[in-house]
């Protein structure tokens, strides 16, 4: 009898473990799939790679990789990336005459995965650029393979600060960096809040804890007394940590990717009877998940809708995908950018290469873009003049404070 | 003290849709000896089954009928489809391996998951959706005892859950298909020399338990308003970890296991850290395994000659 118990035990412990190893493996599975159905054969690259140089023009056409989570935890989040990379690329060849085909590589926030996506993407001649990858851990993982490659990737949301320390020569964002969001966001509370206590929340990635700790460093300099507790983003139920909140908290920062969850969060203060004010960062921004009244949103990029000469854009694309946040108009921007770069390459009948590539990136000099400011690059890749923007939700609305 | 009170509501609320998962593996279990790890995502599919109600007669800002009437469709939504998809998956992926190895059943089981959750993504997308329940009903309104509060929805979904258990328990213990599902449990093959319809009494156990597993992704929308592809991996552990704890294959130890858990999860964030939720939770799972591996109200096994 005994034997049976413990067998019984040591057939839990298993199965726990294929259905932990198993959670792992599907997402892999999936997305190898999408990796093979992009990757060309590598006789296509013959075609593309010769330059028109005659005096005629000739249509100007290229590959560039996309490197999304298209599937996987951050599914919501990859699914718009791409829909924007798609629409992007769509909307270029129409406007300009281009002949520009996206390859899509499925990385599910993985490195391990990206790493795979990039050597294939490194390995077909065919592609000059990549848009991507999404996260700043991927992008590390990334970086050496397509520095070696001399291929010019463009992150349309990594923000981690070392990213841009010049280690990555041929690395570019759109975004701006962490270093920037939590002095920004403490600053914004003490001035503008008048906080004095504080409880900061991370989620539990490497994104979150990183920006909860530059933003507790700030305030704790301005002698803002700061709580730290930290939930996974998998958590059902927030009531637990919300009833943890005191009268004496003014602020609840939360540096969250899931806007669902914050929405949860903020429900759940109300109905515990609590009044300190949530603060969020850019995940949170999404006018259709988060929508709890008078609480504030930091993001690494503008509501689109809210600039007069998006509203032909965003009307095309909404009636093409539907709804979108703030993940969406960054990777179009980033699509923009390269494609530029190569159409400027087309136009001067440059050969098209990888190096020419890298150079033209760094040469752009875009007047005005779908983020409603000028993009050109500093000399280590990050986005110059790049601000974060903090918005308040008022009436259902997001404005624009800061 | 309204601390530990909150607390308290907090882990009854999320103890009871625990409990209601974990009653479908623990059913299972005690008949088939199966770990029906698409459970979960049974559960997830009862989740947008009454989201899918929910939108079709209007949302939550702008219901056609009254709310009430609302939320008691979106329940029996979620327990139809959850209901018919238990069933289905027992027909096609369980019953050809009924005499199979126990190691087949078992992947099966994870393959169904996999199937599902990535079918929820085809069709609804990798977008959180939201029931938007604090729009139907003002969150605010509901029992208020000093700074305490417990809204109405988490009285409903606690008194729905405990009224699901009632009725469970009485199936089981007074009628014909119950006697005839404790029949099976105990020993499948003399049940079916007595002329038990063991087949039948399988479906009607996936059948109750895929119910109980719809019902509980209804109320999860309705509380924590979440719904989404993968939310039926975490609560599949979750329900499982209940049933091991609470004693697998009994009914009152998978109620017990989840209360737990629930419990345990709120009192480990409230006064512990909320950083170490998890990790309590399975944690107690080893070291039940270990220390009573058949759990709270477990049977020890008949050893059969």
């Amino acid at each position: 009898m005994r034997r049976l118990q413990s067998r019984f035990a040591w057939w839990a412990v298993f199965a726990l473990v294929v259905a932990a190893c198993g959670g792992g493996g599907g997402e892999a599975t999936t997305t190898t799939e999408a990796a093979t159905t992009t990757a060309p054969p590598a006789t296509q690259a013959t075609t593309t790679t010769a330059a028109p140089t005659t005096a005629a023009p000739q249509v100007c056409e290229a590959k560039i990789g996309l490197m999304a989570p298209i599937t996987g935890p951050a599914a919501s989040i990859g699914e718009e990336q791409r829909n924007w990379a798609v629409f992007a690329v769509d909307r270029y060849n129409d406007e300009n005459g281009t002949n520009f085909e996206l390859v899509e590589g499925d990385t599910a926030l993985d490195p391990a995965q990206a790493s795979t996506v990039a050597q294939q993407f490194a390995a077909d001649d065919a592609i000059l650029g990549v848009v991507g990858p999404a996260g700043s851990q991927e992008v590390e993982a990334v970086g050496p393979i397509f520095s070696d490659a001399t291929m010019a990737f463009v992150s349309m949301s990594a923000t981690r600060e070392s990213l841009t320390d010049g280690s990555l020569p041929t690395f570019f964002r759109v975004v701006p960096h962490d270093g920037q969001q939590g002095p920004t966001d403490a600053r914004f509370m003490v001035e503008e809040l008048a906080a004095s206590k504080v409880m900061i929340i991370d989620d539990q990635t490497s994104y979150s804890t990183g920006l909860a700790d530059t933003t507790a460093a700030t305030l704790a300099d301005a002698g803002v007394e700061v709580v730290r507790e930290s939930v996974s983003q998998d958590v059902t139920d927030f009531s637990a940590l919300v009833a943890k909140i005191d009268d004496a908290t003014d602020v609840v920062f939360l540096p969250w990717q899931i806007a669902a969850n914050a929405q949860l969060f903020g429900e759940q203060m109300a109905e515990q009877g609590k009044d300190a004010v949530i603060f969020g960062s850019d995940g949170l921004f999404s006018p259709s998940d988060f929508t709890i009244e008078g609480a504030y949103v930091s993001s690494f990029a503008p509501d689109i809708r809210g600039i007069p000469e998006d509203a032909e854009l965003v009307a095309a694309y909404e009636a093409q995908y539907g709804e979108f946040g703030t993940f969406g108009p960054p990777t179009y921007a980033a699509t923009v950018v390269l494609l530029d770069a190569i159409k400027s390459l087309c136009d001067a009948g440059t050969e098209l290469t990888r190096d020419a590539v890298v150079e033209a990136v760094r040469a752009v000099d875009q007047p005005t873009s779908i983020l409603g400011q000028p993009i050109r690059f500093t000399e280590n890749g990050d986005v110059d003049g790049g601000r974060f923007f903090i918005f308040q939700i008022k009436g259902g609305n997001y404005e624009l404070v800061k | 003290m309204e601390f530990f009170l909150q607390q308290l509501v907090n882990g009854l609320t999320l103890g009871g849709v625990y409990a209601l998962i974990a009653l479908g593996y623990s059913m299972v279990y005690g008949i088939l000896k199966l770990l029906n790890f698409a459970h979960g995502d049974v559960y997830m599919v009862g989740a947008f089954a009454g989201y899918a109600v929910l939108v079709a007669f209007g949302g939550p800002t702008d219901p056609r009928i009254p709310v009430v009437v609302l939320i008691f469709a979106m329940f029996l939504a979620g327990m139809a489809a959850s209901g018919i998809l238990g069933v289905v998956i027992e027909r096609f992926a369980y019953r050809p391996l009924r005499n199979a190895p126990r190691i087949a059943p078992l992947i099966s089981a994870v393959g169904v998951s996999f199937f599902l959750q990535n079918a929820a993504l085809l069709v609804a997308g990798a977008r959180f959706r939201s029931y938007g329940t604090a729009k139907m009903v003002d969150p605010s309104t509901g029992l208020q005892w000093g700074p305490l509060r417990i809204s109405i929805i988490r009285i409903v979904v606690i008194l729905s859950a405990v009224a699901l258990m009632v009725v469970l328990h009485l199936l089981v213990k007074r009628t014909k298909l119950g006697k005839a599902m404790r029949a099976t449990a105990y020993d499948r093959e003399a049940a079916a020399m007595m002329g038990i319809d063991v087949d039948r009494v399988i479906v009607a156990t996936f059948l109750i338990g895929s119910v109980l597993a719809g019902a509980a992704g209804v109320m999860v929308g309705l509380v924590f308003s979440r719904v989404f592809h993968f939310m039926g991996f975490i609560a599949g552990l979750k329900g499982f970890t209940a049933a091991v704890i609470g004693g697998i294959g009994s009914i009152p130890g998978a109620m017990m296991g989840g209360l737990l858990i629930g419990l345990a999860e709120a009192f480990s964030a409230g006064y512990i850290s909320s950083t170490f939720q998890n990790l309590i939770v399975f944690g107690l799972l080893i070291a039940f395994l270990l220390i009573r591996p058949r759990g709270i109200f477990g049977v020890p096994e008949p050893v059969k000659v």
